[in-house]
């Protein structure tokens, strides 16, 4: 695989569940090497079903994903070799220590990297001897991290470990990623409907309305290029995406431009989750139009 | 050593009150049987001479009472020794796969391994290691209760207790097992897999019996009906026809030929014929499968439900290949 070639990709990537729900209509992504990118989107969006489509746990209905060049659907093992994965609610199992998952993990893939997922855990004084299941949520997440962490796998798929984790959890589960992610040349990619918490965190960010593709870009892209409006006629300014309430009751259109819109009145940079906001916005509509 | 050890504890806390369950259970059959077999040793050794079929003792009328109570009672127990291959090989087979999909577990173990037949053979190995020594504890011990239940048999050549005894209770078990992994993959659903699993083993080992009892006619004899089994096992009721043709009786009334009245073994259609063997229709008979055949046909049933086995465990690796992890 060459250094410029996508990591994580997906073309016309559509999934449908039973004989009329789409979940997935035509998705093309393609995710480079390196860096934490944030897959953000509402309920139903279809961030786990694309993430179980990398890790070959789904079967696409259209189109195709590609992990490291490899498909996943035919070559899972190929696949799960290169993969670290957090499945979404991250459940530990009953009646086993959180030392026992080690070894469970130690059992099921012969390389886990046993001592650095402990170094992890050690770090955030989670003892082994405490059962998963006894932890708080905070605690098995990060028992999760560190058994996808000790993969030492080159790519991170994260499905929604932040949800349901108390601010302090979650910061502490970014930093314990971001930490891993930049030391050790990683890729990862992280689920979540919380904006805030991984715009600190990613470099990359997709958003994905009702089964569709609505922004990939970088982070700082992002929110260079992303202006928020209350006034109507300010569409002249730049491309409006979408519009949504603000917090007072107003209505606020999202507006991309390449250029400073700062001279118009009423307008002013977006923040990522108003920009994820004014996507969603601009995105809403049946999941089964696109693929149909 | 460090690995089987880990793989051993590993697979024991994730399968622990099955486990604890069925070892309780094991030991409480095997201590009742070998109580019974103490029992009936000592009640036979007071009487000997009245327990040999081929003597008559007057003084042994009412002596033996007490070994054929309590033998009866050890009938009952060997019962328990049929049912356990079935129950154990369910409850222990069941949850390996469908309490993982139920937990949600199975999303990380089978990220975790990279090839979820090598994850299942992880799993099924340590549930077919604890039910083939628990269930070779069950088919000895009540090959023991066996034994001194009947005391003045060869059991080695008797069908007497046939699949409550023996190795068939343990190749049994390893079918039961199959199906309860097979089921719990599909329906990945612990409670709905152990009714479903319930229901297809009556139906597959009833499948299998009336297999076998029909490959097994053609190594049968045919005796006179209601004569001492003397160790054979009984296939079914036939009528012999006076020109030698053997038919069920379901092929007689095919037939047009109906038999209501019967002398010794002689079959009539009408009460005036009873008492001229000339008129009647043919002789009652049984099919029975002689004693000495039981080693053969234990083997035989043991290749059937062990290619079974092999079948169903191929199922179950093949549903797991494909299957969602929940």
């Amino acid at each position: 695989m060459s250094v410029n070639q996508p990591i994580l990709e997906a073309r016309a990537l559509a999934k449908r569940y039973g004989r009329r729900t789409w979940a997935l209509t035509g998705i093309d992504l393609a995710i480079p090497q390196g860096g934490i990118t944030a897959l953000v989107g509402p309920n139903a969006a279809g961030k786990s079903t694309l993430i179980k489509t990398w890790v070959g746990f789904e079967r696409p209905t259209r189109g195709g994903v590609m992990v490291a060049g490899i498909d996943p659907w035919r070559d899972r093992s190929g696949v799960l070799r290169l993969v670290g994965y957090i499945p979404h609610p991250p459940a530990l199992y009953d009646g086993l220590s959180v030392d026992d998952h080690l070894d469970l993990a130690v059992q099921l893939r012969p390389d886990f990297d046993r001592a650095y997922a402990r170094r992890r855990l050690d770090e955030l004084g989670i003892p082994g001897d405490q059962a998963g299941k006894s932890l708080s949520g905070g605690q098995q997440a990060q028992v999760a991290l560190a058994l996808a962490l000790g993969t030492r796998a080159r790519i991170l798929l994260l499905d929604e470990p932040l949800a349901s984790l108390d601010p302090l959890a979650r910061r502490e589960f970014l930093h314990v990623l971001t930490d891993a992610v930049r030391s050790d040349g990683t890729t990862a990619l992280l689920s979540s409907h919380i904006v805030t918490d991984v715009e600190q965190a990613c470099d990359r960010l997709v958003v994905l309305g009702v089964g569709k593709i609505l922004l990939h870009d970088t982070v700082a892209d992002a929110l260079a290029t992303h202006w928020l409006t209350t006034d109507a006629g300010a569409s002249a300014h730049g491309e409006a995406i979408g519009s949504f309430g603000g917090p007072t009751g107003e209505r606020l259109t999202l507006l991309r431009t390449a250029l400073a819109a700062t001279a118009a009145t009423n307008v002013r940079p977006a923040t990522l989750e108003e920009v994820v906001l004014g996507y969603l916005a601009s995105g809403r509509g049946k999941p089964g139009e696109a693929a149909a | 050593m460090r690995r089987i050890g880990s793989w051993l504890v590993l697979s024991f806390r994730l399968l622990r009150w099955e486990v604890l369950a069925s070892v309780a259970g094991t030991a409480l059959l095997a201590a009742a049987m070998l109580w019974f077999t103490w029992q009936l040793r000592t009640l036979a050794a007071t009487e000997p001479a009245c327990l040999d079929p081929t003597t008559y003792v007057a003084a042994c009328e009412q002596s033996p009472q007490p070994f054929y109570e309590l033998s009866s009672r050890a009938e009952l127990l060997s019962y328990l020794g049929w049912a356990a291959p079935f129950g154990m090989g369910l409850v222990l087979g069941i949850p390996l796969v469908s309490r993982e999909i139920e937990q949600r577990t199975a999303g990380m173990a089978w990220a975790l391994s990279r090839s979820r037949a090598r994850w299942l053979a992880w799993r099924v190995a340590f549930a077919a290691l604890v039910l083939i020594v628990l269930l070779l504890v069950v088919a000895i011990a009540s090959e023991v209760l066996a034994s001194a239940q009947m005391p003045n048999r060869h059991l080695d050549d008797d069908f007497a207790w046939y699949g409550r005894r023996g190795g068939l209770i343990v190749v049994r078990g390893l079918a039961s097992l199959g199906i309860g992994v097979l089921l719990g993959a599909v329906l990945g659903r612990v409670l709905p897999a152990l009714l479903v699993a319930a229901f297809a083993s009556v139906l597959i080992f009833t499948a299998i019996s009336f297999g076998m009892d029909r490959w097994t006619e053609a190594d049968a004899i045919v005796q006179p009906y209601g004569v001492d089994l003397a160790g054979g096992r009984y296939l079914g009721q036939r009528v012999e026809l006076p020109n030698g043709e053997l038919i069920d009786y379901g092929e007689l009334q095919r037939r047009g030929l109906s038999a209501e009245w019967f002398q010794d073994d002689m079959i009539f259609a009408r009460e005036e014929d009873v008492g001229h063997p000339e008129r009647m229709i043919g002789r009652d008979r049984g099919l029975i499968l002689p004693g000495r055949l039981y080693p053969q046909i234990v083997l035989r049933e043991s290749g059937i439900v062990g290619g079974a086995t092999v079948l169903l465990a191929l199922a179950a690796t093949a549903v797991v290949r494909r299957r969602r992890p929940g």
